[in-house]
């Protein structure tokens, strides 16, 4: 079955074509992906996440259970905190990664999409092993998600609230009433600009604060945007799409995601990766930045001097720099910044330059209005 | 939104066109498929002198999230593409029936040029 967001109608209304993403059918776009992409980075967007999950964590043990099965230590993580960190198996390989907040009175998770019922019940058989006091919750159906970003996203969203939204720290997350709606804010987001994201219960009560946010926005400009531009924003900053750069059993060294991992505390997954680290020959997430015509895609090989040396795991045209781009597994070797590699498009090497990440710097639209 | 058809032009059910120009046949995506499309922003056009059977893959166009495949209305041999497009792919979007034309062939069988469809039945099938 093909689910669909609560927000559904509004999309359609305003023009949205649809795309099936994990079991869901989502907005991919509504104006145009480029349009939509240059409007996140130089104002302000509005996106509907719902196909992302939620998960309660709950119990005593909560904390416990959250240190276990993740690589940062929650112990670490204080009231108001978002934390970015990956779920692993035994072998030191991704199930997910995700973000949890740790509210006054309890701890939500946002696994991807359609890995809820994934996450939860590694999570349950984990505590249950473990003999913890804790339980995860899959309440997804329950939420809907919106992310509201770019440079104005803090000014519209400010309109529509009460607290003083510069005081809520980059990865903080608070209970705030917006548009008169309790919903679950945290600063963070998926596309690299200033941006925050809304988790709204009951779902009736979501068409309220879209609209609320869309009159917000209205003099910045604002605009829905789809999973188009999702992805693309996502790719100029390097971050990581689960379904992508995880598929087929990837570590967070792999990945170049050593720096989320909290090496002093025990978690599953942990002797698997300190055998790799010390070993040392795995390929690891590379950014390649085309320097001929042509766009990289995912499974296209990545070559030097003929031999395959990697394969691309994302890739598109950036919208800002109007070039390929590339994110991919490289041998180590080959993947000092500065090296040219060749990624085959239909069996045709384009040249492309290993670079440091991210591919859109911080102050792109400043140097780009 | 209802696109443009030009009533002079073949057309195939995979939304290419067909202009006849004596012995050649010059090529491009209709208004309809560009608009699928949205922002082209990559053009990979043949070989001039190439020779192209009809159904067969004539060139590649990308938007920013797909890659899309042309085929070749009918047989022929490439005797010009569109070298414009490497710089300006968005040409398509903006004049898909004229400054947006991708290649123009030698047409080999002038029999399968009464195969492809008028502008009242392709109109039909974009409905």
């Amino acid at each position: 079955m093909v689910l669909k967001s609560p927000l559904y109608n509004i999309h359609k209304k305003l023009g949205a074509r649809f795309v099936e993403f994990a079991g869901f059918e989502m907005p991919v776009q509504f104006s145009s992906i480029m349009d939509e992409h240059l409007t996140v980075r130089k104002a302000v967007g509005l996106f509907d996440v719902s196909h992302m999950s939620n998960t309660w964590i709950t119990g005593k043990d909560a904390l416990k259970l959250l240190s276990l099965t993740a690589v940062e230590d929650a112990a670490r993580v204080p009231v108001g905190k978002s934390q970015y960190t990956v779920i692993l198996r035994e072998n030191g390989t991704i199930i997910d990664d995700t973000i949890y907040m740790r509210l006054p009175d309890k701890i939500m998770m946002i696994p991807n999409a359609g890995m809820a019922e994934i996450v939860t019940s590694w999570l349950n058989t984990q505590a249950k092993k473990h003999h913890l006091d804790a339980q995860a919750t899959n309440v997804s159906k329950d939420f809907v998600i919106l992310a509201v970003q770019g440079p104005k996203s803090r000014e519209t969203l400010q309109k529509l609230m009460k607290e003083n939204l510069s005081a809520l720290q980059f990865f903080g997350c608070m209970y705030a009433d917006i548009a008169g709606v309790r919903c679950i804010l945290s600063h963070t987001g998926y596309t690299g600009e200033l941006g925050y994201e809304l988790q709204i219960t009951p779902t009736s009560k979501a068409e309220k604060v879209f609209n609320a946010i869309v009159d917000a926005g209205k003099e910045y400009g604002i605009k829905p945007i789809g999973l188009g531009a999702r992805d693309t924003l996502r790719l100029e900053k390097c971050f990581m799409l689960a379904g992508n750069e995880f598929a087929g059993g990837r570590t967070p060294l792999e990945a170049t995601l050593g720096w989320t991992i909290f090496w002093d505390h025990e978690f599953i997954g942990k002797p698997a990766l300190v055998k790799q680290k010390e070993a040392g020959t795995f390929q690891r997430m590379t950014c390649l930045e085309c320097t001929d015509k042509g766009i990289p895609r995912h499974g296209c090989e990545i070559h030097k001097d003929g031999k395959k040396v990697g394969i691309v795991t994302s890739g598109t045209l950036s919208p800002c720099l109007n070039t390929g781009i590339a994110m991919g597994y490289v041998d180590p070797a080959c993947r000092e910044v500065g090296t040219v590699l060749e990624i085959m498009v239909r069996d045709k090497p384009v040249k492309a330059k290993v670079i440091k990440p991210p591919f859109v710097p911080k102050d792109w639209a400043q140097k780009n209005s | 939104m209802t696109h443009e058809v030009r009533p002079d032009f073949k057309y195939t059910a995979s939304h290419e066109w067909l202009k006849i120009k004596g012995k050649h046949g010059v090529v491009g995506i209709t208004d309809h498929a560009q608009a699928e499309l949205t922002d082209i922003v990559f053009v990979e056009l043949p070989q001039v002198g190439k020779q192209v059977k009809k159904g067969e893959e004539l060139c590649v166009v990308e938007s920013v999230k797909s890659v899309s495949e042309i085929y070749a209305p009918v047989s022929g041999k490439i005797v010009q593409v569109n070298k414009k497009l490497e710089d300006t792919p968005d040409t398509i979007n903006k004049s898909p029936y004229d400054d947006g034309w991708l290649v123009e062939l030698e047409i080999a069988q002038n029999s399968e040029v009464t195969t492809l469809l008028d502008a009242e039945a392709y109109k039909k099938i974009t409905k």
